[in-house]
């Protein structure tokens, strides 16, 4: 083999990562730029490539009828949603990680078979009970129903992660006198604190990018980020720069986490798929 | 470990929250869809009428083939690509963080701002794409706006936002390999053909199922993308189960409907689950 065709076959990898770099990040570069353009590069054929930014489509998107309060209602229900499913799931994650606790195989398909209900089934129930007892269209009741989803995946990972530490240290805080929940307090929830991390990212990206849920369970007063962006879409004339303003808005958090979480992200959902 | 009998409150909290969340609505969907009951209105025990009309109708059937064409497409073209960018990439020796990192950015995305993205991208005379096209003397069609060309549109969209997710499991598979076996491929002179296929394979099996599940799952209860997009059309072209339920509850009011449509649903995607466990001797109670 020649120096240069070995070096061609090592190369090869980098020219298909390469290649799907830019097109997994093109989409988003893309509506960034029209984000920044006027309304008049926005349209123009050929495209404009080279144009200073303005920032008038970010301030239109952020200040169009109930947007920044949809920000923050995503805010508060991933705030919540996540508090209920730690708050939940860490006792039965400890639960389920003991051999020979009743029930525990049942729950185990139980938490399966909640994640392959398509949303429709349970939507329309919840939206009759919702509206009899006050939930409909309100922050909690968005939390506590995403429970569907963030509950079953929390106690999922949390297993997974728990399975990994040893039983002789409860063990041990046992002989001493510490109760069970003490030992899932000051023994499990520490040591599993990258895991725990792991799953508050993943379940806050799940909820904060909802949308089929939020849809049908609120209105106006609890309405999301999404339903803010999706607003953006069906009008006669469709104000283009606004809606991309809107689409990089919600895309920048949860970009950041992947970013900042990269490692943390990877290995939770591999856990997820595998375990 | 000594029994403890105050472990059994542990799971208290969760089987409330699951009875409340999955539970009740399952037995109160099962209950709604013998009734004829348009919100608003009084409701009516009509047995399995319901059944019959959406199995009968033309709605519910189109519907049903329209997602199991963009779930079987979605899901083969991103396992197989996932598949074959973990393995370049596993070859990858500087720079393997950074790639992955940007990689998954695109999962990162909420549905409906990537059905914006698209949107705005496919439109037929201002979108980039179709631009890009006539660079090189193709006239692009109008994707998302025909009859034939919007469900590939839709799949097409689909694979930009989920082959990270198979990508990204695959390719930690791939690097928790044990080392021996390859080793021992290479004495014997394997090509990397025959390494791929009697080594990486059979031990990727198992994962690879797996993410086959999860894909199809997520692509059978597709929803966001197409709302974002078509909204279910041109002609019902990309109408899904889940857009018409949404439709059948929310735009024309009948509850009872929606809910026959999501029991029959919810069975089918159960069967599929039963059909796997079956063939899959291994139970899931691996960790």
């Amino acid at each position: 083999m020649t120096p240069s065709a070995s070096a061609r076959r090592a190369l090869w990898p980098y020219a298909v990562a390469v290649l799907a770099v830019a097109v997994s990040l093109f989409p988003i570069f893309w509506i960034l730029t029209i984000a920044l353009k006027t309304r008049f590069d926005a349209f123009a054929m050929p495209p404009v490539w080279f144009f200073s930014p303005v920032w008038e489509n970010f301030g239109r998107a952020w200040s169009s009828t109930g947007f920044s309060g949809a920000f923050l209602n995503s805010l508060i229900v991933c705030a919540i949603g996540n508090v209920l499913a730690l708050a939940a799931g860490i006792p039965a994650a400890y639960y389920l990680n003991r051999r020979n606790v009743p029930g525990r195989r049942t729950i185990l398909i139980w938490l399966l078979i909640s994640y392959m209900l398509p949303e429709f089934l349970f939507i329309v129930p919840m939206y009759v009970l919702f509206q009899s007892i006050g939930l409909y269209d309100t922050v909690i009741g968005l939390a506590l129903i995403y429970q569907v989803f963030t509950l079953p995946f929390t106690i999922w990972l949390l297993r997974a992660f728990f399975a990994d530490i040893p039983e002789a240290l409860a063990e041990a805080a046992r002989l001493e006198g510490a109760g069970t929940l003490r030992i899932v307090w000051t023994i499990y929830v520490p040591i599993a604190a990258p895991g725990i991390a792991a799953t508050v990212i993943l379940n806050a990206i799940k909820m904060w990018n909802e949308l089929t849920i939020a849809l049908a369970l609120t209105f106006e007063k609890a309405q999301t980020v999404t339903l803010a962006v999706a607003g953006f879409r069906g009008y006669a004339s469709i104000d283009w720069g606004a809606m991309s303003a809107a689409s990089i808005i919600i895309i920048l958090p949860m970009a950041l986490f992947a970013i900042l979480a990269q490692r943390r992200i990877v290995q939770g959902l591999s856990l997820g798929a595998v375990k | 470990m000594r029994r403890d009998k105050h472990i059994r409150w542990l799971i208290a909290p969760a089987l409330v929250l699951l009875a409340a969340g999955t539970l009740y609505p399952v037995i109160y969907a099962g209950y709604l869809s013998l009734l004829q009951w348009n919100w608003g209105s009084e409701a009516k025990f009509v047995g399995l009428r319901n059944f019959v009309r959406i199995l009968s109708g033309s709605g519910f059937p189109k519907a049903l083939f329209n997602t199991f064409y963009f779930a079987v497409c979605a899901v083969v073209i991103e396992t197989l690509l996932g598949l074959g960018l973990a393995l370049a990439i596993n070859r990858i020796r500087t720079g393997a963080g950074l790639i992955r990192t940007l990689m998954i950015l695109p999962l990162m995305v909420s549905g409906i701002a990537v059905s914006l993205i698209w949107k705005v991208m496919l439109d037929p005379t201002l979108g980039i794409v179709n631009y890009l096209l006539s660079l090189v003397g193709i006239a692009g069609p109008a994707w998302l706006g025909t009859v034939p060309t919007a469900m590939p549109s839709i799949i097409m969209i689909d694979t930009w936002w989920q082959t990270a997710f198979t990508f990204i499991i695959l390719s930690s598979a791939l690097k928790s390999l044990p080392a021996e076996p390859f080793e021992a491929a290479r004495l014997e002179g394997a090509t990397p053909f025959q390494t791929f296929r009697h080594v990486t394979l059979p031990m990727l099996k198992p994962v690879l199922i797996t993410v086959i599940i999860f894909r199809t799952i997520d692509t059978l209860k597709v929803f966001d993308i197409i709302f974002g997009t078509t909204g279910g059309g041109p002609l019902r072209a990309t109408e899904s189960v889940q857009t018409l339920a949404y439709q059948t509850a929310f735009k024309s009011y009948k509850f009872g409907e929606s809910a026959a449509i999501a029991v029959v649903f919810s069975l089918i995607i159960l069967a599929l689950c039963i059909l796997y466990l079956v063939i899959d001797t291994d139970d899931g109670e691996k960790a």
